[in-house]
């Protein structure tokens, strides 16, 4: 008796079995496509934000030399300069006013320059399931935008060569 | 089109042995949303001869005394609001904001004719006395004066904010801060006068510090909103500032170890905050937004009595009043006064409503009555709204048809 059940359930269900078969199989197949997809997506999208970030950082690291050449050669003229304004006001030596001022605005740049190279290289690149991933980047790009703007720099960067233009 | 719903959840004094026991009756707010359905509420064209109060029978079948509680309330608002005069301030454009100066004496206008005007009474009108222009290449949106008066701040669509500096009648701008990527929507000066911010349709909030030799230098960009921020506005006596934006949240942040951060973000509108204004002591936050409300924020420092739990040490701010029902368009500014704590409204439906709290409700649960509603303030949508900051009662308004009016207000009686 139940074996004949069974072959009529057979028959019967043959429709709702194929259906289930086929739905397994497309299901598994558009999984392996969906994660092919993800993967490139990913890739590419990883690809921008390392790149606009590598930007950030190249361009922090050549101000940073700019910045403390600029530094030295302050220096060297503030302390040629120092010992003639003593002779000439009879006071103590001391910096004078204006390369104070720039002393004050260049530490502030380079507070903040120092900021921005602690921000990126704190980043974790490694980990695309780190929770502030998107309020990190927000911050680094927040810092660049304001080291440009006490730098007095646009910030446009394009790099022309087969097209892969930057802009941000 | 009725606003029912404005006078019935407030209390009026009605003589002994009135009939208004169904003084609690309220229309449900879907008469309004369904009005409503299908217009664009952004768009500002074509949207004349829609506002305006016509005192007919209620949207809804209201009860005869709730009816007869309306119309006394109608009576009794008539004329809080007075108009006192009307100038053409940005002929052939909008005009955008106004900001009066901390003495009260003048009144900054800004355009869509990419220019500031100053304005000034002369006996009992009031006259241009400067025009700003030779600043911005495209339609200033916001002005904003310095704590001690001696400088306006100006927030352009050309993607740069002026700083004017006030020499007797004249103004001269010394300097141009640019830096964000398009419109600038709006700018604000912290009480301290040492603190400026602005805030751009790229999403961002900048923070601008300025020292004794008027040099500027940016010490923050904000990022947080995922929208076009449309104001900023800093605490009366902190040093906190809150933003508002397209993405339907406030937010608010502080300096934390040299650098800005967001401490707070509100949520509850459901759809764009237009405006932001706090209250004289800077406990409370207010909020207008497309969706035709205006939300009462407060703030909840931690360990408050009340019992409302806060992260670290940051307060939190919690929704305590929603005033809804009594818009039928878009609020596009909400102000506070600091000298009697009236709250006015602009709304895109061409009308100013302002607002009083009842004095006997509970601090954590306020509740705010309807004390005035000019329907028709201006024949197109009321961006502004601006309380005198030295004469009590003394509004200013300013609209899409390019007028500025000037209202006297008076608490009515009786409500």
């Amino acid at each position: 008796m139940a074996g004949s059940q069974d072959m009529f359930d057979a028959i019967v269900m043959a429709d709702e079995r194929f259906h289930g078969e086929g739905y397994q199989e497309g299901y598994e197949e558009g999984s392996t496509l969906g994660i092919i997809e993800g993967r490139q997506h990913g890739t590419l999208h990883g690809a921008k934000i390392g790149s606009e970030i590598g930007c950030y950082q190249g361009f922090a690291f050549a101000w940073r030399c700019l910045l403390h050449t600029c530094a030295a050669e302050k220096d060297r003229e503030a302390a040629i300069a120092a010992p003639m304004n003593r002779f000439a006001l009879g006071r103590l030596p001391r910096v004078t006013e204006g390369s104070r001022d720039w002393q004050g605005l260049r530490s502030k740049k380079m507070k903040v320059l120092e900021s921005l190279i602690g921000l990126i290289e704190k980043f974790p690149y490694d980990d695309p399931t780190y929770d502030k991933l998107h309020e990190d980047l927000d911050r680094i790009r927040g810092k660049f935008k304001q080291l440009c703007s006490l730098l007095n720099v646009q910030p446009d960067f394009k790099i022309s060569v087969e097209g892969s233009g930057l802009s941000f | 089109m009725l606003s029912a719903g404005c006078g019935l959840g407030g209390r009026l004094q009605l003589p002994e042995g009135s009939a208004a026991t169904s003084a609690g009756a309220s229309v449900p707010r879907t008469s309004w949303a369904s009005g409503r359905k299908g217009l664009n509420p952004t768009a500002a064209e074509g949207r004349r001869g829609v506002a305006g109060v016509c005192v007919g029978a209620p949207a809804v079948g209201a009860a005869d005394s709730a009816w007869l509680l309306h119309t006394l309330r109608q009576a009794a608002m008539k004329d809080s609001l007075v108009l006192l005069g009307r100038v053409p301030a940005h002929p052939d454009s909008r005009c955008w904001f106004l900001a009066w100066n901390p003495a009260g004496t003048l009144l900054a206008s800004c355009g869509g004719d990419r220019r500031v005007r100053i304005w000034g009474t002369e006996g009992d009108s009031w006259i241009c006395k400067s025009v700003l222009s030779e600043g911005h290449q495209r339609t200033v949106r916001k002005v904003a004066w310095s704590p001690c008066g001696n400088y306006l701040a100006s927030a352009s669509f050309d993607a740069t904010t002026c700083i004017w500096k006030k020499n007797q009648d004249d103004f001269e701008c010394v300097t141009t801060l640019e830096g964000h990527e398009n419109e600038v929507k709006s700018v604000a000066w912290a009480p301290s006068g040492n603190l400026l911010a602005t805030c751009s349709r790229d999403k961002s909030v900048w923070v601008w510090e300025v020292d004794e030799e008027d040099e500027y230098e940016c010490v923050s960009v904000l990022n947080s909103h995922t929208q076009d921020v449309k104001h900023v506005v800093w605490h009366p006596n902190q040093e906190l500032l809150a933003s508002a934006s397209y993405d339907d949240t406030v937010k608010l942040y502080r300096e934390e170890e040299d650098d800005w951060v967001c401490c707070a973000t509100l949520e509850g509108h459901e759809s764009t905050v237009w405006s932001l204004a706090f209250d004289p002591s800077g406990q409370r936050l207010a909020s207008c937004s497309d969706d035709r409300t205006v939300r009462i924020w407060r703030q909840y420092p931690p360990g408050n009595e009340q019992g409302v739990a806060c992260s670290g040490s940051d307060p939190s701010w919690k929704c305590i009043c929603t005033l809804s029902g009594f818009h039928s368009r878009t609020i596009y500014d909400v102000a506070w006064c600091q000298l009697t704590g009236a709250l006015a409204t602009a709304c895109g439906d061409d009308a100013i409503r302002v607002f009083e709290e009842d004095p006997s409700s509970d601090p954590q649960q306020p509740t705010f009555s309807l004390t005035a509603h000019l329907p028709q303030a201006h024949s197109q949508d009321v961006n502004c709204v601006a309380w005198n900051p030295k004469e009590p009662g003394l509004l200013a308004s300013c609209s899409d048809d390019g007028e500025v009016a000037f209202w006297k207000y008076q608490r009515p009686e009786g409500l």
